[in-house]
């Protein structure tokens, strides 16, 4: 399971348009979080994803008009793979982080 | 004070647009309401689809933005087949929808859909308008996005309320985009390496696609491929990017296209492609896709790299930025001498098409068709059989001259789409080549034409089959012909009359002869030169196929060039 970071302006279908780009390859959102970053939104992603996949979908989601920034966060397991809400993710805490 | 409506055709004005393609409806009456005075002129046609088609039939030989205009609920659905086609092909397109009134919104109203939620995986950007000071904004970076980068469709929906309502209006606005690190272009670094592996190359070739059209760099790209001198060939959407008498061009590659190319592409050992998606209709099997080739991959969209098979060195930009950089590189070396792989692989026991082929009466047809089209016509080809024997037949260098929905394949592209470019093209030759099922698709804007006056030359490959699908069935199916049988078809030459379109038959007899008789090149010559819309109906023997044809699933070295003996 890989984490994925993508930056975003909070504009109409933004964020539709990056969950797209998995679920049209039939890939599981096993987490999705998106939050208020700084000036702009962050949306998380945990996705069980092949290179080839990576790099399409670092491609598709750059090409979206209101993408700013995607990175990738570290390789996970167990903890992302279990249902919603994420156990162990601190959730309040990365939102304060965001919003200070 | 301006209404909503006043302002969208003014903001549109402000982009240019002289003409948009439209059928009206509830919701969008205010815009419909606005059109005259506005300086913009509306083209109806008589169905959604067919407007699409027709703005991106503007599109695709201008390459200015096309506007499309339909009511909400069916009116914008029925634009969605067009709007996913010009996502594909890269067509440059607006479509504007009327919405129900913003209170209604969310009610499943009387023609209420989420048009914005039905097309937002297949544009590049969307918009539901919910003020009307937001218009003039919203119209701006529609297009902005609609022309920028690798183009697109683009929708925007605007609630019927908006279009009534009131504001003051101090002009339109100009759209500045935030700065990505997406954006950024390929720095020189590239030229040295590719300089560096075509020195040690033995074989390399050059593959066009669609790109070098709508980059604008069709001179940078003949003046590089006459540096390279290697064997070059482009994709459907490529045909007439090179010179067809250029000694190293080989034709179309791909699923159907010449023997040479495709061996040629599998022998490969430096590909080194110019704007071209590679697809699985280019690229075949892809684990055995250019298998001993490095690929070079100029392509201005990012996510279009390594789809289908990891490039080596992706070059991402502007054709028009990072073509001059590759040449001004390139003039600096000495390249080996490619004139043996040259000679093999442009050579003319490969260069010969279809040996069989040659002899069909429906490719001497298009041959005869095709050889006497005025300088600089633009040929338009629907989806089928009659598609693929034109794109392998055409033979001109006229860069925006060979329109047809490759990436879709959307059947009943062709009659619409030509509408769209007789008018942008008033003074030029466009031929509309059909088969008998993407013509019935929408044959109603036979009605268009015929409104307008259009002098579109329309040609039905007509072989009473849905021919492509009737050959899969041929060699892959057991000649199992499930539902492909058209032999029910209406009388072609009688429908045209209904809508006052002279129209004549034309049957496979007439080119068995060859050269073709007098009578025969004049009557072609006669329609093609006509200044009134015409149709022609060839009578096509119903199981002609297309070869050469690759296999779904098979390397492009593994293609047919006849029907299997056994099969």
């Amino acid at each position: 399971m890989q984490t994925f970071h993508i930056r975003y302006r909070n504009t109409q279908g933004t964020l539709m348009r990056i969950l797209n780009a998995a679920s049209r390859r039939a890939l599981d959102l096993p987490l999705v979080q998106a939050e208020p970053a700084e000036h702009d939104h962050q949306v998380t992603l945990a996705l069980d994803v092949n290179q080839k996949q990576v790099g399409q979908l670092y491609r598709e989601w750059y090409g979206i008009a209101d993408v700013i920034k995607v990175s990738a966060g570290g390789a996970h397991a167990a903890e992302w793979a279990t249902p919603h809400p994420p156990v162990g993710v601190p959730v309040e805490e990365s939102r304060a982080a965001a919003r200070a | 004070m301006l209404k909503g409506a006043d302002i969208v055709l003014k903001c549109l004005r402000a982009e240019g647009v002289e003409l948009v393609f439209g059928y009206p409806g509830g919701a969008i009456m205010p815009l419909y309401d606005a059109l005259e005075g506005s300086g913009v002129r509306h083209i109806l046609t008589r169905h959604e689809q067919g407007a699409v088609f027709a703005a991106e039939g503007y599109a695709r030989v201008t390459g200015e933005v096309g506007v499309a205009m339909a009511t909400s609920g069916p009116g914008a659905t029925n634009l969605v087949t067009g709007i996913a086609d010009a996502k594909m092909d890269s067509v440059p397109l607006v479509c504007i929808t009327g919405q129900v009134r913003s209170a209604l919104i969310g009610t499943d109203a009387f023609q209420e859909t989420d048009v914005f939620g039905v097309t937002l995986s297949l544009t590049k950007w969307s918009r539901l308008v919910r003020t009307i000071e937001e218009i003039p904004e919203v119209i701006a970076e529609g297009f902005y996005w609609a022309r920028s980068g690798r183009p697109g469709p683009v929708v925007i929906d605007i609630p019927t309320d908006l279009l009534k309502a009131k504001k003051e209006f101090s002009g339109p606005v100009k759209f500045t985009p935030h700065a990505r690190p997406a954006d950024a272009k390929a720095d020189g670094g590239f030229t040295d390496t590719i300089v560096a592996w075509l020195l040690k190359s033995a074989k390399p070739v050059a593959l066009v696609g669609a790109g070098a059209k709508l980059s604008g760099a069709i001179s940078e790209l003949r003046r590089l491929l006459d540096d390279l001198n290697v064997p070059t060939f482009a994709t459907v959407h490529g045909l007439g990017a090179v010179p067809p008498q250029s000694p190293y061009y080989l034709g179309m590659v791909g699923m159907h296209g010449t023997r040479a190319a495709n061996m040629a592409l599998h022998e490969t050992d430096l590909l080194l492609v110019f704007g071209a998606r590679l697809d699985d209709r280019v690229t075949g099997d892809p684990t055995r896709f250019a298998p001993y080739a490095k690929i070079v991959h100029f392509e201005i969209d990012p996510a279009q790299l390594d789809r289908v098979r990891p490039c080596d060195l992706p070059v991402i930009g502007n054709l028009a930025d990072t073509i001059p950089a590759f040449q001004a590189e390139l003039r600096r070396h000495t390249l080996p001498d490619f004139s043996e792989w040259r000679a093999v692989a442009c050579g003319a026991e490969r260069a010969e098409l279809d040996p069989r082929g040659l002899a069909q009466p429906t490719i001497r047809f298009l041959d005869e068709l095709f050889s006497r089209l005025p300088q600089d016509s633009v040929v338009l080809a629907d989806v089928g059989q009659h598609q693929m024997w034109a794109a392998q037949r055409y033979r001109s260098s006229t860069p925006r001259g060979f329109i047809t929905s490759g990436g879709l394949g959307a059947m009943g592209f062709a009659l619409p789409a030509a509408v769209g470019v007789q008018l942008a093209r008033p003074d030029t030759c466009v031929l509309c080549v059909s088969g008998d099922g993407g013509f019935q698709m929408n044959i109603q804007e036979l009605a268009t034409v015929h409104r307008l006056g259009l002098p579109v030359k329309m040609v039905i490959i007509d072989n009473k089959y849905l021919g492509m699908v009737r050959q899969w069935q041929q060699l892959f199916y057991q000649r199992n012909y499930a539902e492909t049988d058209l032999s029910d078809n209406p009388d072609f030459v009688e429908i045209a009359k209904a809508y006052k379109i002279h129209s004549f038959r034309l049957n496979e007899d007439a080119m068995r002869e060859f050269p073709v008789s007098s009578e025969t090149g004049d009557q072609i010559d006669r329609f093609l030169r006509s200044p009134e819309p015409e149709l022609l109906v060839f009578d096509c023997a119903p199981e002609a196929n297309v070869f050469p044809m690759v296999p779904a699933g098979a390397a492009l070295s593994e293609m047919l060039l006849e029907e299997e003996p056994s099969q």
